[in-house]
């Protein structure tokens, strides 16, 4: 009884022992975004580890756009935003479309776009960013948004088509059939029973490309220079062009920039889990 | 109602051939059953007359009309699953109104229609709920709800009871025939289980590697096999088949095989020294003293009571033979007991054809 007692209490402290550090390790940057955030510019520059005088005066600046860096905050935010659902809601449609074309409709040639999309992954997003600026001159979308946007759904798109083409390859097939038999044609079998049986896998992926376009810096920088054009992550960059940063404005942005994120991520937890594991066990 | 006509019905998948010819008629409002072994071909058959896989040669008639190059949809046949096939989004309601929806049938016929089948099939109270709340029985009366709201010309069942438990399947074999003698829809309803070929069908396609290996009545593929296969494909327990040799001698024939056991034959069938298999259903056989007159000495296995019938294992000469008897017979294994068989019963095929031999 003792005996098992202290090897629970050893398997415990062991689990704390890991637990403990990878927990600090990933609150700390957090902790000083938020530790920047509630300061004023002295205090935080001054080392503590907390604040003495925590004050929510940043984000007054922030939402007042009161600084020379946040002029166009909430330019920029709406930039983000319009940009990110953009290219989920346009991921969607084309990754949608293609994995039901291949999964349900066997396609000629499905298999060669599955190859190539795995292949994507041999090419790392960055190596790619000089040719897509490239191409983007050419068709004159340079400083445009919807460069970005495009940009961001080739990259997007790929990995997508994968995961839904799975999803769907675990939907019966008999459910086509009996759709078929029911009197169906391809688009209504799309609509009305493939589209509702993969709202889980749809939700996740959508959740995906979005939040990707989100956080994407390099491709924004790169793509979009007009202050009024940039993106909130473009706009925290430009913070460090100056020797003189004004840090808590940063980390105060930073802070703001992160929370939609987070939000969406909790509202869909259940259907990111759920989406890319569906059908793992049979219902 | 509707007449079906197969006529020389082929299908390869690549350079496997897995239909080879085929052809028969169903008649208006028949229960006809495809059966026979997974592999055989009856469900690429039925799914070739659904619409659901091409036709690779010959010609599909439904009332005398060619359907091979209509779709589906316009086939005007309903086709029940045997995964039920149940669309998971939707309620039973939903599920059994599918088809008219998409056919935009007017509303108060669509709903008079689901409520004529949800009556029908009892499932007036579950019109409401999803799949995933009903039991096995419950979804595959949906699956048939579905198929019946169609009113179609012809019904298709794919092996649609092999999901359910034993006992719910004799259960639900009974309705589904219940239903057809209500309905009189023409049906096709495929199976690998020969007892519910035999319990349901009007008629029996006994199908084997492509291609048909009888047609006819339950009782008279079950009197009269054809042939060799169908012998000991229908019936259970299955038919006792030994090899042997003919053997006419001084105006009695009998078959005599491996140990020298000899089985008593009438005068018909088989020519002096003919190799040939010799068949005698297990509910045939007699038990008989040891020492009766014209008995065959054998020795009790295995006795198995179930009942109302007994099984009994028993070994004659180098063969295994099942007997099956009703009552209990007061017989122990290890005990030497006779059987005793009535010629008229005996079935006799030729060893290297398989088929019958005149009686």
């Amino acid at each position: 009884m003792a005996m098992n007692t202290w090897r629970k209490a050893g398997t415990e402290a062991k689990l704390l022992l890991i637990g403990i550090p990878l927990f600090i390790w990933t609150m700390l940057p957090i902790y000083h975004l938020c530790l920047f955030a509630f300061s004023s510019k002295d205090e935080a520059m001054g080392g503590r580890l907390w604040p003495e005088h925590p004050t929510l005066h940043n984000f007054e600046v922030v939402f007042r756009e009161q600084h020379h860096y946040l002029n166009h905050f909430w330019l920029q935010m709406w930039n983000s935003l319009f940009i990110a659902v953009t290219v989920g809601v346009l991921t969607l449609v084309v990754a949608t479309s293609a994995a039901f074309a291949i999964s349900r409709l066997k396609v000629r040639g499905g298999r060669t776009v599955m190859n190539l999309a795995l292949f994507t992954y041999f090419i790392p997003a960055a190596f790619l960013a000089v040719p897509m600026y490239k191409t983007m001159g050419v068709y004159g979308l340079l400083n445009n948004q919807w460069a970005l946007i495009l940009a961001m759904t080739t990259i997007a798109a790929p990995y997508s088509i994968w995961v839904l083409k799975q999803a769907s390859d675990k939907l019966p097939w008999e459910l086509d059939e009996a759709a078929k038999m029911d009197g169906a044609s391809p688009l209504q079998l799309f609509r009305l029973v493939y589209l509702p049986l993969m709202t889980p896998s749809l939700v996740a992926i959508g959740t995906y490309s979005l939040l990707l376009a989100w956080n994407e810096y390099l491709y924004a920088f790169l793509l979009l220079s007009n202050d009024r054009d940039v993106t909130l992550g473009v706009a925290l960059g430009n913070f460090l062009a100056a020797d003189d940063s004004p840090w808590e404005l940063l980390m105060t942005t930073g802070l703001i920039y992160a929370l939609p994120p987070a939000a969406i991520y909790y509202t869909f937890k259940r259907y990111m889990v759920g989406g890319l594991t569906a059908g793992a066990v049979k219902s | 109602m509707a007449t079906v006509s197969f006529q020389n019905i082929e299908k390869s998948f690549g350079h496997t051939k897995v239909i080879q010819g085929i052809s028969f008629d169903i008649r208006e409002g028949e229960f006809m059953v495809l059966v026979g072994p997974s592999g055989c071909g009856k469900s690429t058959l039925l799914r070739m007359l659904a619409g659901l896989e091409e036709i690779t040669g010959g010609t599909i008639a439904i009332d005398d009309k060619v359907v091979n190059d209509i779709e589906s949809k316009d086939r005007d046949i309903a086709m029940v699953f045997q995964s039920y096939a149940l669309y998971p989004h939707m309620t039973v309601g939903e599920n059994m109104a599918f088809s008219l929806k998409l056919r935009k049938a007017d509303p108060k016929m669509m709903a008079d229609r689901v409520a004529h089948a949800s009556k029908i099939l009892n499932l007036d109270p579950y019109l409401e709920r999803f799949p995933r709340e009903l039991s096995g029985g419950q979804r595959q009366r949906v699956a048939m709800g579905r198929a019946i709201v169609r009113d179609p010309k012809v019904f298709l069942f794919d092996e649609p009871l092999s999901n359910l438990d034993a006992k719910l399947r004799v259960a639900m074999r009974a309705e589904i025939k219940a239903l057809h003698q209500r309905l009189k829809t023409t049906t096709v309803y495929v199976t690998h289980d020969q007892v519910e070929a035999m319990t349901m069908a009007d008629r029996i396609v006994v199908m084997h590697d492509g291609r048909i290996e009888q047609i006819g009545a339950p009782l008279e593929l079950y009197d009269h096999p054809d042939n060799l296969f169908v012998a000991q494909f229908i019936g259970s327990p299955a038919m006792n088949v030994m090899n042997g040799k003919v053997r006419r001698a001084g105006g009695s024939a009998h078959v005599e095989v491996a140990g020298g056991v000899r089985w008593p034959l009438s005068h018909g069938p088989g020519a002096e020294g003919q190799a040939v298999a010799y068949g005698i259903r297990p509910g045939d056989l007699r038990l008989a003293s040891p020492d009766a007159e014209g008995a065959v000495s054998a020795e009790i296995v295995v006795v198995e009571p179930t009942g109302a019938e007994t099984e009994l294992l028993i070994q004659a000469g180098d063969d295994q033979l099942i007997l099956v008897t009703h009552g209990r017979p007061k017989v122990n294994p290890g005990e030497r007991i006779g059987l005793t068989i009535d010629p008229a019963k005996v079935h006799v095929f030729d060893q290297g054809t398989g088929a019958r031999l005149a009686a």
